[in-house]
């Protein structure tokens, strides 16, 4: 079904080198097929954060290209094909919750944007929530609105960094849920974490980075055969050593 | 046109929000400075040229009132996006450059437009100040508004601490348009005051609204409107070279 369709996501050598002369991504490539469940694992530092800014037009790449569905990256309507919900909570301080959906729909291009906010606001369980401002609400809601945020616009390609840093269970438990349905609706998501069972749980193939640089691509029994050991955390363990 | 649309109305609901600090204040400290030096001082200084002391100095200080606020609008809207990174939203969206330049431009637009029609008002009802030239007076402040809100935006994304946004605000243009002849005609200065006069940028923008509000100034209302226009038009430039470029927006 989805091999007619061009990658969601294709990065050819991408390079970016920060002002200081950090080196963040050096000559990476990297093809996501459009519709899968993809996770980018890695340390600190790895480059993680680096290639989705790239990719969300929010840093200057020093070399290489990015196409998204086959359009290079900074098209307008590239743009308007990917959802980002950052690592950290980055949410309006002006705007209460509906309106925080509403702004983002109206950036990017929804016409009528009240009728799907109205609707992520129960998805994700902020209707008592609704009118107040992003920071009067407790973090877990502010974890939600920022997922709902990205989801607002209907993207093609849902970006989540860490989605699940210092959530307590029950709310990762519920955010896997909105993953997993969202990709069985057909959208392909980029995954970023640091919890290699969140990983290994719901992605079908994992990236692994180190020093901006691809050392491993598999699923994660494809990656615990080629490194002939048992479980995802031995994997990692023995990737970044090498 | 719908992003440029969401990105005036975000900016323009900031301003209406926060109505009491956005416009009450300083509509309220530009009257006091009416009531202050034109009531009080007017019964000293009885006239300026052929004009009221106290219908001299509204012109000066509704350009003083709208371009503090045009500045400090932008500077603090773009500095807390960048500081909260919810800046993002807006960079990453599907808009071209000039609609982010645009967009962000227009809040302080807005909120001197607000304050300078409030104070236009009361200032009708106060001193029953005229307005002689319209359309010189619409050019003045348009340019004018051009020049100060998108150097608000240039400021913002510069800065890298509040200090910076109201260093600028303070220490730049509050002294610039106290010396630009907001509480008196330059040609009552005496040599050098009235020659460095003619190289503070403000003075030419408060020349060019008070031609429009009495039919006089000090210098020829086309000078004064090509100065600010000379200004206004790299500044809105330089802004949008910062979103076409990414220039301290993005690493």
């Amino acid at each position: 079904m989805f091999r007619e369709d061009p990658p969601a996501l294709d990065l050819r050598g991408l390079t970016k080198r920060y002002d200081d002369g950090t080196l963040a991504l050096e000559d990476f490539d990297l093809e996501i097929p459009a519709g899968a469940f993809f996770g980018l694992l890695g340390p600190n530092g790895a480059g993680k954060t680096t290639l989705i800014s790239a990719v969300c037009n929010l840093v200057r790449v020093s070399g290489g290209e990015i196409r998204v569905f086959g359009e290079a990256h900074d098209t307008l309507e590239a743009r308007s094909w990917i959802g980002l919900a950052e690592q950290d909570i980055n949410l309006d301080r002006f705007l209460t919750v509906r309106e925080t959906l509403l702004y983002h729909g109206g950036y990017f291009g929804m016409r009528e944007p009240e009728e799907r906010a109205e609707e992520l606001i129960d998805v994700f369980g902020l209707r008592h929530k609704r009118d107040v401002r992003a920071p009067k609400l407790s973090g877990g809601q502010r974890r939600r609105l920022l997922l709902a945020r990205a989801l607002m616009h209907r993207p093609r390609l849902v970006i989540l960094d860490e989605p699940t840093a210092g959530v307590d269970f029950e709310l990762r438990q519920e955010l896997w849920r909105y993953m997993r349905r969202l990709h069985a609706e057909g959208t392909t998501i980029l995954l970023t974490t640091h919890y290699l069972e969140e990983a290994e749980t719901l992605c079908e193939d994992i990236a692994l980075i180190r020093d901006g640089h691809l050392i491993a691509r598999d699923s994660a029994h494809g990656l615990r055969e080629h490194f002939g050991v048992d479980r995802l955390t031995d994997v990692y363990v023995k990737a970044m050593a090498l | 046109m719908t992003g440029l649309v969401w990105l005036c109305k975000r900016e323009t609901l900031r301003v209406s929000k926060l109505w009491t600090q956005t416009v009450l204040a300083p509509v309220v400290s530009s009257i006091l400075f009416i009531l202050v030096f034109g009531l009080s001082l007017g019964g000293r200084i009885k006239h300026v040229g052929n004009v009221d002391y106290d219908v001299f100095i509204v012109p000066g200080l509704i350009t003083m009132g709208m371009v503090q606020a045009a500045y400090a609008n932008n500077a603090s809207s773009i500095f807390q996006a960048r500081f909260d990174r919810y800046v993002n939203d807006v960079l990453s969206a599907p808009l071209r450059s000039w609609q982010m330049t645009l967009g962000y431009t227009i809040g302080g637009i807005f909120r001197a437009v607000c304050i300078g029609g409030s104070l236009l008002v009361l200032a009708l009802l106060l001193v029953n100040v005229p307005v002689e030239r319209p359309f010189a007076l619409v050019a003045a402040v348009a340019l004018g508004l051009v020049l100060f809100s998108a150097l608000g935006v240039v400021v913002g994304i510069y800065a890298e601490n509040w200090d910076h946004t109201t260093f600028i605000a303070n220490i730049v243009i509050l002294p610039l348009a106290f010396v630009g002849g907001v509480f008196y005609s330059v040609d009552v200065l005496s040599s050098p005051w009235q020659e460095l006069s003619h190289v503070n940028p403000v003075f030419y923008l408060v020349n060019a609204v008070r031609f429009g509000f009495l039919g006089e100034s000090d210098v020829s209302v086309w000078l004064s409107l090509g100065v600010t226009a000379a200004l206004a038009l790299p500044t809105y430039a330089w802004a949008q070279y910062l979103f076409t470029t990414g220039k301290r927006l993005k690493a």
